[in-house]
C-alpha cells in the first residue's frame, strides 16, 4: 500500500468518526434545544409583551422595578439567597476540614452520614423540618416537659426559610468542597509543618488558596439553586410579604393568570443567576493564570 | 401451509379492526375530571364500579377516568373545552366533564353551543334529586354539594358565634385565635374574603362578573383589614397560611380556635383522625358560599349514550353513598347510611353559590396589595 492511499484513508476514518460523533450528540442536543433553549427563548420573548396589546413593550419591567412591592421581593430575594450560600459555604468549609483533617470513629462516621439528606425528597424534608420547628412541634412540645415555653419562631419567618435552606445546602456544599480537600496531598501539609509553619499558617498559605476555587463553586451553585427555589418558601413563608421571587412567579401564574408577568419574573431570576455565572467564571480564569506562573 | 397461516392470520387480525367498530357495545367513555386528589380517588372508584354495573351500565361502556390534577399548572378543563371550540374540533373525547358551578357561567357565556343539553328521560335518577345548578341547568347535572363552612375547636369554643358580626366580635375579644388561609390558594379562604367584601354588597353582585362592581369594594376591604391585626400570630406578625390545609393544621394543632373550611375536607379528616374529634363544623349567617359540581356532556363529545348512563349511575344511591363514604361529599340523594349523619345540618338547597368570574384576578391582587402587606 502506498503513502497517499493510507493517509486518505486515515482522512476518511477520522471524518467518519467525525459524523459518528455528531450522531452521538444530536439526540441530546435536540433534547436541549426543545426543552431548555426553547423555553428560555421563549419565555423571553414574552416577558416583552403584554396580552391584548401588539408588538415590543418594556412595561412588564417597569412593572417590576418600580412597584415597591416587587423591588422589594427582588431584593428579599438576593438578600435570602445571598445569606444561605454565605452560610452554607462557611459553615460547610469548616465541616469539610473536620471531615478531612481529623481521623477519628466519629469523623469517619460522620463522613458516611452527611450526604443522607441528599436522598430524601425535598417535600418530605421540609415537612419534617416544620413538624420539628414550628410553634408547637417537636422542640416546643419536650420543652413543655421541662416545664419550660420554648417557641422557635421559624415559621411565617426569615430564619426558618434561611434554616430550611442551609439543612439542603450544607451537605451538597461539604460534598464538593471534601473532594477539593482531599485533593491536597497529606506531604505537602506535612512538610510545611516541618519547617515549622503553625496550623493557622498552613491554613491560610496552603489549604486556602489551594481550595478556593472550588469553594467559590460550591457557593455559586448553592446562589442559583436557591434563587428559584419554592418548595421551601412557599410552604414555610405563607403569604408573608416581601416573598421570594420563585413565589411570586407562582402567583402571577396561578393567582393572577398573567403568563406574561411571570414570564418577566424568570428572565429576572435568570439575570439574578447570571451574576453568579459571572463569577464562577472569573475564578475559573483566575486559576488558569495562577497555574501558568 | 404457511400460505394458508398467514392468510388465516390476517382474517383474525382484520376481524379484529372491524368487530368494535362494528359493535356498539364497550364503547370507550372519557370522563374528564379535574381537582384535589380526593377526587381522582372518588372517580376511579366510581369507574370501575360502573363498569361492572349490570344495571347501570346494560350497554357495556368502557368508562375510563380521565384526570387532571389541579395546582399542576395545566389547563383547566373549561380552557381545554374553549380551546378545542375555538380549533374548530366537531369529533372529541370530550365524552363527560365534571365542572363546578362557578366555571359554568363562564364557559356558557363564551361558546354557547359547547354542551349539549341532557336527556332527562334517560336518567331516571334524576326524579329523586331537586338541586340544580343555577347556570346552564339542562347543560349540566348537580350530583355533589360542597360548601365552606366554620370549623372550630369546641373545648375552648363551646359557643360559636352564629352570625357575622358575632364572628367579628369574637375575633377582637379572642386575638390571634382566627385565621384563613391566602386567597387564590384554596377555596376556604377565598370563600372568606369574597363574602366579606360581598355581605356588604346587593345580593346579585354575588352573580355578576361585571367589572362595575370593583368599584364597590372598598367597605369589604376596609373590614378586612379591620379584622387583620387579631389573626393569627407567628414571630410577632400576622401571617396568612397557604392552601386549605394550611388553617386545618393550625387549627388541629391548637394554635387557633376557629377558621373557614371545607365541609368534605373536614369531615374526611375528621374520619381519618388526621383532625381532633373535638373539631366541629357549623354555618355562619349569612353564610360562606357553597356549590353544586356538575356534569355535562361536550357537543363535540364521542359517546353521549354512555355519558347518560354514566350519569344516572352517578344519581344512584350506592355511587351517592359512596361519595359520601369516599370524600365526605354531600349526597344530593336521601340515602340511608349512618355516614349521612355528619352532613345532615347542610341542606344543599339553601348553599350560597357565587360566580363573579375573571374578577378573581383583581381580587386576589388588591388583597395581596392592601392585606397581605399590613404590619
Amino acid at each position: 500500500m502506498d503513502n497517499s492511499l493510507m493517509q486518505a484513508q486515515a482522512r476518511r476514518k477520522k471524518r467518519n468518526s467525525r459524523l459518528a460523533a455528531y450522531a452521538l450528540v444530536l439526540p441530546a442536543f435536540t433534547v436541549v434545544m426543545l426543552i431548555v433553549a426553547y423555553p428560555i427563548v421563549n419565555s423571553f420573548i414574552r416577558s416583552f409583551t403584554v396580552r391584548g396589546q401588539a408588538g415590543f413593550t418594556l412595561e412588564n419591567y417597569r412593572y417590576f422595578f418600580t412597584t415597591p412591592r416587587e423591588l422589594a421581593n427582588i431584593l428579599y430575594t438576593f438578600y435570602v439567597v445571598v445569606i444561605t450560600a454565605l452560610l452554607s459555604t462557611v459553615i460547610a468549609y469548616a465541616f469539610a476540614l473536620y471531615l478531612r483533617f481529623v481521623k477519628t470513629k466519629a469523623s469517619r462516621l460522620i463522613s458516611k452520614l452527611y450526604l443522607i439528606p441528599r436522598f430524601i425528597p425535598g417535600m418530605v424534608a421540609v415537612y419534617a423540618v416544620i413538624v420539628v420547628v414550628k410553634d408547637t412541634g417537636v422542640i416546643n412540645r419536650l420543652s413543655l416537659l421541662l416545664g419550660l415555653d420554648v417557641r422557635p419562631a421559624m415559621m411565617f419567618n426569615t430564619t426558618g426559610l434561611v434554616f430550611m435552606n442551609l439543612w439542603f445546602n450544607i451537605p451538597f456544599s461539604t460534598m464538593l468542597i471534601v473532594s477539593s480537600l482531599s485533593g491536597i496531598p497529606d506531604a505537602v501539609v506535612e512538610s510545611a509543618r516541618d519547617v515549622g509553619a503553625g496550623k493557622l499558617r498552613v491554613f491560610f498559605s496552603m489549604i486556602l488558596p489551594l481550595s478556593i476555587k472550588d469553594v467559590m463553586v460550591a457557593a455559586t451553585f448553592v446562589f442559583m439553586g436557591n434563587v428559584g427555589s419554592f418548595t421551601t418558601a412557599y410552604l414555610i413563608m405563607g403569604s408573608t410579604n416581601p416573598k421570594m421571587l420563585g413565589i411570586s412567579l407562582f402567583d402571577q401564574f396561578t393567582r393572577y393568570g398573567n403568563m406574561e408577568r411571570a414570564a418577566t419574573i424568570s428572565v429576572i431570576m435568570f439575570m439574578i443567576c447570571s451574576v453568579s455565572a459571572v463569577v464562577y467564571i472569573y475564578t475559573n480564569l483566575k486559576e488558569r493564570g495562577w497555574e501558568k506562573r | 401451509m404457511k400460505r394458508k397461516l398467514s392468510l388465516l392470520l390476517g382474517l383474525v387480525l382484520l376481524l379484529g379492526i372491524m368487530l368494535p367498530a362494528a359493535a356498539t357495545e364497550g364503547k370507550k367513555l372519557n370522563v374528564w375530571v379535574a381537582g384535589s386528589d380526593n377526587l381522582r380517588v372518588l372517580y376511579e372508584g366510581w369507574v370501575e364500579m360502573f363498569n361492572n354495573s349490570a344495571e347501570y351500565n346494560p350497554n357495556k361502556h368502557v368508562a375510563e377516568l380521565q384526570f387532571l390534577p389541579s395546582g399542576a399548572g395545566g389547563q383547566s378543563i373549561d380552557d381545554k373545552l374553549l380551546a378545542a371550540v375555538g380549533a374548530g374540533q366537531t369529533n372529541t373525547d370530550f365524552d363527560l366533564v365534571e365542572l363546578g358551578d362557578d366555571q359554568i357561567s363562564r364557559l356558557l357565556s363564551e361558546a354557547p353551543d359547547l354542551m349539549m343539553a341532557y336527556d332527562p328521560a334517560k336518567i331516571p335518577n334524576l326524579e329523586k334529586v331537586s338541586a340544580r345548578t343555577p347556570n346552564g341547568p339542562e347543560f349540566f347535572m348537580a350530583y355533589r354539594g360542597t360548601t365552606v363552612v366554620m370549623a372550630y375547636n369546641s373545648k375552648n369554643v363551646p359557643e360559636p358565634p352564629k352570625t357575622t358580626e358575632e364572628l367579628t366580635a369574637w375575633i377582637k375579644a379572642n386575638p390571634g385565635r382566627f385565621s384563613y388561609n391566602t386567597p387564590g390558594t384554596g377555596g376556604s379562604g377565598d370563600s372568606f374574603a369574597r363574602t366579606s367584601v360581598y355581605n356588604l354588597l346587593p345580593d346579585e353582585a354575588f352573580m355578576s362578573n361585571d367589572p362595575k362592581w370593583e368599584a364597590e369594594w372598598d367597605p369589604g376591604f376596609a373590614y378586612l383589614a379591620e379584622i387583620h391585626p387579631f389573626l393569627y400570630k407567628s414571630s410577632g406578625r400576622v401571617v396568612y397560611p397557604n392552601k386549605n390545609q394550611g388553617t386545618l393544621d393550625l387549627l388541629a394543632e391548637g394554635q387557633i380556635d376557629m377558621t373557614p373550611a371545607w365541609a368534605d375536607m373536614t369531615l374526611s379528616q375528621l374520619q381519618q383522625g388526621v383532625l381532633p374529634p373535638e373539631i366541629k363544623i357549623y354555618q355562619l349567617q349569612p353564610s360562606l358560599t357553597g356549590a353544586v359540581s356538575t356534569l355535562g356532556i361536550p357537543a363535540f363529545g364521542s359517546n353521549p349514550e354512555g355519558a347518560h348512563d354514566f350519569m344516572n349511575f352517578v344519581l344512584s344511591d350506592e355511587a351517592q353513598i359512596y361519595q359520601l363514604q369516599q370524600i365526605a361529599a354531600i349526597p344530593l340523594v336521601k340515602v340511608d347510611d349512618p355516614a349521612t349523619a355528619l352532613v345532615a345540618d347542610l341542606d344543599v338547597s339553601k348553599f350560597r353559590t357565587q360566580s363573579i368570574g375573571e374578577l378573581y384576578v383583581n381580587f386576589n391582587l388588591r388583597w395581596e396589595e392592601e392585606i397581605a402587606t399590613l404590619p
